[in-house]
């Protein structure tokens, strides 16, 4: 056994890269509760003034501290950085600076203009010039996209689509650094690489041998990057504080060389904390140690970031980056994964207070220890920062060591990858159906041309042939677009270090996306139980109804229209597999919005359900705001009959509550939503943002951002800093239901 | 003669996150009809006519068992309204069919309706009590309620016989009975009965001003501000001090 692993149980990862088994092997589980907790320590108690400050800088400056216009983003190209070199326990920066952000145009240079001078920097020549001669991923997109695929994109039925930036949502295994060190990984795709070298030469295996290639020279770099701050990674870490330093490296290089939109860290905790109880039985580590070096690690994460354009801050609103931490879940040996670091990582919002980042979720399962789980909403009331994702619908699917990448996407650590693919709008494909394939907006022909239908009253049967026909051709293009995307990601942009640090023989999930599910379910089911008048405008084109009478809405717990959102997810699955995937990646779906559900709203006419042109949707697989009239459980149980069956990367619910409703003090609270879990869960539901918070507090916030600098809340899948969204995305947050009692 | 048509429910409406009326998590059932008009009610449009809703127990049944799994070993159903003993027939007949599915009944009342056999049969069943007591005396009662004290005593007592589990509420409203004289004179009452395990305080809020305007119902608070909560808390304490620590005392296991 190798020095550095000296008191850790052996295994089957001694001999191969496997560090499920080490943990699973090595870790103690915890069933305590907070009570051993530690607050910030002196030193923990400087940084976290000298990050506020920083952090206030950054939004005085209107979001954007500071640019490095001459560099272009890579693992090497800055110098060390720190926040205070002095007190820094865990090293590593993205630039030479704290919240200074790198330019990164290998997935497109447009972009990275218009970041740019959005912010009132210009972007250097030299990297002009540089990238005069290089193909960007956007680049190779654009030469393949076909009209019609222009088209969709134009008029809003596909948005947010990783073709100008990075595809982000890939977690790489960075616990293999910390664990192997990176000569025996690097030695390891050596002997891959040779192996693929003895195949016939194929277009596959050529490309996955150049893939292997570019990984290798990532992982040196690696090596390199650290070395310059004064550790040597080739190694195995010895200990806590070179476990998480090293955990860390192998991240910072990631987001140093991509900018995908979601770039998460993946399970790391009950992996960490193996190191942390053997250190602290060998007398060389504390209770308030432990924490010190959790607290520095999250500072760390609190200040990656990527250069946006406005536009993509409209689809993403509030910066985020979503450093996704995945706490909790059950082994596969009835065990709870809960250890002492996963009540660490919660107390950093106490220690550092709240924040969006890391986006730390909870997996939830019905056996979790109750100390934990109580810890666990305890936050939630106190923060607004953790969400929950169910660990006993997952678990089954990924095993135990599955994380979270993004809001709600599960994937086996180091085992999958995602090609992410953002969202169709299933809502407006419906008045497209009515429209004969044109757009209402635009007025322009998008889908194949087809029956116009009378203004008049709308028969449900024939409104449902119609759309099950444009739902197919939706589904078809939408794969095929991805497909180019992916193509091209794979080609221009590959991400070289995350890819290094995943098994090479790594199975691919391609994450499609809806939004528009209440809209629509609420729509057809007004069209069958209501009477509702299609409208025409002077263009010939459907753009409004007249709705007569009620009818049921989804959120009331009521199966005619729940049924009708089932019949959505599980339909647009089907037609979606009917296409082939580019590298035989298995189609997953999913029903998150993140905050593009304002921008989805504006660009989709009116829609029989009652909703008029330009207004938001709900986000994620929420109900519509104020349609839900039987109170909070009853929108549960309806989101609870979606099927995590077809939709495999997630479904999405963000959940409001005043703390007056939910319990008579802070013990009947927790107890409460405790409870509220569990009964969500057991029903085989996904996932859920909790919310405790009053709807007066966020218009104060809105009318005066200086009174709550650090509030933070939950939106679709991830946190926000309430002060950046934008006013639009404030009020569209402040007029979703919030569940209160008088 | 009965009718062979099956009974029906006339109910304001439900909500299936109620937190605060019972313990642990309550799905609540609203009522129509009341006896009583009190000046300080929030709900005034639960008092007369028909509701949003006419289910039978078993319709009701249906839609309250999806919320099983919410409910643990604490929570289940509040029946409350307007007033849930005017239908003191339909409801017996609801919280027997709920118990038959394993889901504990709160009963969240003014006690104000005859004890009737089909009332005393419903108080036997549910598994506890809510009861408000309004006012101390009858005077308070017919000044604020248009009602007497002669059917919410007669209530208590009959829980007390049957040695129910039995919460009690009054709201404080500034002005008529926010002074520690007038707490001592509720907790009079209080002491008399062991069976009431918790009396809590609430404090009257102008929130539900706006239905009375909506309804066109003169208000007869409308220029009486909330009662702020650390005044609240102060009296609740003194009222605690009154009649005892009563917590645990449960006497019919929820």
């Amino acid at each position: 056994m190798r020095e550095e692993w000296q008191g850790f149980r052996e295994g089957k990862w001694c001999d191969a890269v496997d560090v499920r088994d080490f943990i699973v092997s090595n870790y103690t589980p915890y069933t305590g509760d907070a009570s051993f907790l530690k607050g910030a320590t002196p030193r923990t108690e400087k940084i976290s003034a000298k990050l506020k400050a920083l952090l206030k800088e950054e939004s005085d400056k209107g979001g954007v501290l500071d640019v490095d216009t001459e560099n272009v983003s890579s693992i090497l190209t800055y110098a060390p950085g720190y926040v205070d070199k002095d007190l820094d326990i865990i090293v590593g920066l993205q630039t030479d600076a704290p919240l200074k952000r790198a330019v990164n145009p290998f997935a497109g240079i447009r972009m990275c203009e218009k970041a740019c001078d959005a912010y009132g920097y210009k972007m250097s020549d030299k990297v002009r010039t540089e990238f005069k001669y290089r193909t960007t991923h956007n680049d190779g997109v654009f030469r393949v996209y076909t009209e019609e695929m222009r088209a969709a994109r134009h008029v809003g039925v596909i948005t947010g689509l990783p073709d100008a930036y990075g595809r982000g949502r890939i977690i790489g295994d960075y616990r293999r650094v910390a664990l192997y060190g990176m000569d025996y990984l690097i030695e390891c795709k050596k002997a891959d690489k040779k192996a693929y070298g003895a195949n016939d030469m194929s277009e596959d295996n050529i490309r996955q041998l150049e893939e292997l290639a570019k990984q290798l020279d990532f992982m040196e770099q690696l090596k390199t990057m650290a070395a310059q701050y004064g550790c040597d990674i080739s190694r195995p870490a010895r200990n806590a504080k070179e476990a998480v330093q090293w955990l860390y490296f192998g991240y910072l290089g990631a987001v140093k060389e991509q900018n995908g939109a979601a770039n998460s860290i993946g399970r790391i905790t009950t992996f960490l904390d193996i190191y942390f109880e053997r250190d602290i039985a060998r007398g060389e580590l504390d209770e308030a140690g432990a924490q010190e070096i959790i607290d520095d690690l999250v500072v760390k994460l609190r200040l990656v970031r990527h250069l946006r354009t406005p536009e993509y801050n409209d689809l993403f609103a509030g910066d985020p980056t979503w450093v996704t931490t995945s706490e909790g879940g059950m082994c596969e040996d009835g065990r709870p994964m809960v250890t002492k670091t996963s009540f660490r990582i919660l107390q950093t919002l106490y220690n550092l207070g709240s924040s969006a980042e890391p986006n730390i979720t909870i997996l939830w399962s019905q056996d979790l220890p109750q100390g934990f789980k109580d810890f666990c909403a305890k936050v939630s009331i106190d923060t607004d920062s953790i969400q929950y994702e169910n660990d006993d619908v997952m678990r089954p699917v990924y095993g135990d060591d599955y994380a979270i990448a993004c809001c709600v996407s599960a994937m086996k650590v180091g085992k999958q990858m995602q090609f992410f693919g953002a969202r169709c709008n299933l809502a407006k494909v419906l008045l497209m159906a009515l429209n004969g394939g044109k757009d209402e907006i635009y007025g322009i022909q998008v889908a194949p041309e087809g029956e116009v239908f009378d203004a008049g009253v709308l028969d449900y049967n024939k409104v449902l042939d119609a759309y099950k026909r444009y739902m197919s051709w939706m589904a078809k293009l939408y794969v095929n677009t991805l497909n180019v995307i992916h193509y091209m990601h794979d080609k221009y942009a590959y991400e070289r270090l995350m890819m290094s640090l995943h098994d090479t023989d790594v199975e691919r999930l391609m994450a499609f996306g809806i939004c528009g599910l209440s809209v629509l379910a609420d729509s057809l089911s007004a069209i069958k139980y209501a009477k509702v008048t299609a409208i025409k405008d002077e263009r010939g084109l459907i753009t409004d109804f007249k709705t007569e009478g009620d009818f049921p809405k989804y959120g009331n717990d009521d199966d005619r229209v729940d049924s009708i959102a089932k019949w959505i997810v599980e339909s647009f699955f089907e037609e979606l597999k009917k296409t082939k995937t580019y590298r035989g990646a298995k189609h997953t779906l999913s029903i998150l919005t993140i905050t593009s559900n304002v921008v989805y709203g504006k660009k989709t006419g009116s829609t029989p359900d009652g909703r008029k042109r330009g207004e938001p949707f709900a986000p994620g697989a929420n109900p519509m705001h104020g349609r839900d009239c039987e109170g909070a459980l009853a929108s549960l149980n309806s989101v609870a009959k979606l099927p995590y069956s077809c939709c495999r990367d997630g479904i999405s619910n963000t959940f409001s509550i005043t703390p007056d409703t939910l319990g008579e003090n802070e013990q009947d609270r927790v107890n409460k939503l405790t409870a509220m879990l569990d009964g969500y869960f057991v029903q085989d539901a996904h996932h859920l943002n909790v919310n405790v918070l009053n709807r007066q507090k966020l218009i104060d916030a809105m009318n005066d951002p200086t009174l709550y600098p650090n509030l933070t809340i939950r939106v679709s899948g991830y946190a926000v800093n309430f002060n950046k969204l934008n006013k639009n995305q404030q009020q569209e947050v402040i007029n979703r239901t919030f569940h209160e009692k008088f | 003669m009965q009718s062979d048509m099956p009974r029906r429910g006339n109910i304001h409406s439900v909500e299936s996150l109620a937190a605060l009326d019972g313990k642990g998590i309550r799905y609540e059932v609203f009522f129509m009809g009341c006896p009583f008009r009190c000046a300080y009610c929030h709900n005034p449009d639960t008092w007369a006519g028909e509701g949003t809703m006419h289910p039978t127990a078993e319709e009701l049944v249906a839609k309250i068992v999806r919320y099983k799994p919410y409910f643990g070993k604490d929570g289940g159903v509040t029946l409350s309204g307007g007033e849930v003993l005017v239908q003191s027939e339909f409801a017996l007949e609801l919280t027997r069919l709920l118990h038959e599915k394993g889901v504990n009944v709160a009963l969240d009342t003014s006690g104000g309706v005859p004890l009737t056999n089909s009332v005393k049969s419903l108080l036997a069943e549910a598994d506890m009590t809510i009861l408000d007591l309004k006012f101390y005396d009858d005077d308070g009662y017919r000044r604020y309620c248009r009602g007497g004290i002669e059917n919410v005593l007669a209530t208590l007592d009959f829980l007390q016989s049957r040695g129910a589990c039995v919460w009690l509420r009054t709201v404080v409203v500034p002005g008529i009975n926010d002074s520690e004289k007038e707490i001592e004179k509720y907790a009079d009452i209080v002491r008399r009965y062991d069976c009431v395990s918790r009396w809590q305080l609430l404090a009257f809020h102008t929130m539900g001003f706006a239905k009375y305007d909506k309804l066109g119902i003169a208000n007869p608070l409308a220029g009486t501000p909330a009662l702020p909560k650390d005044r609240l808390a102060q009296l609740q304490d003194y009222a605690d001090s009154l009649i005892g620590d009563r917590y645990g005392k449960e006497t019919k296991s929820l």
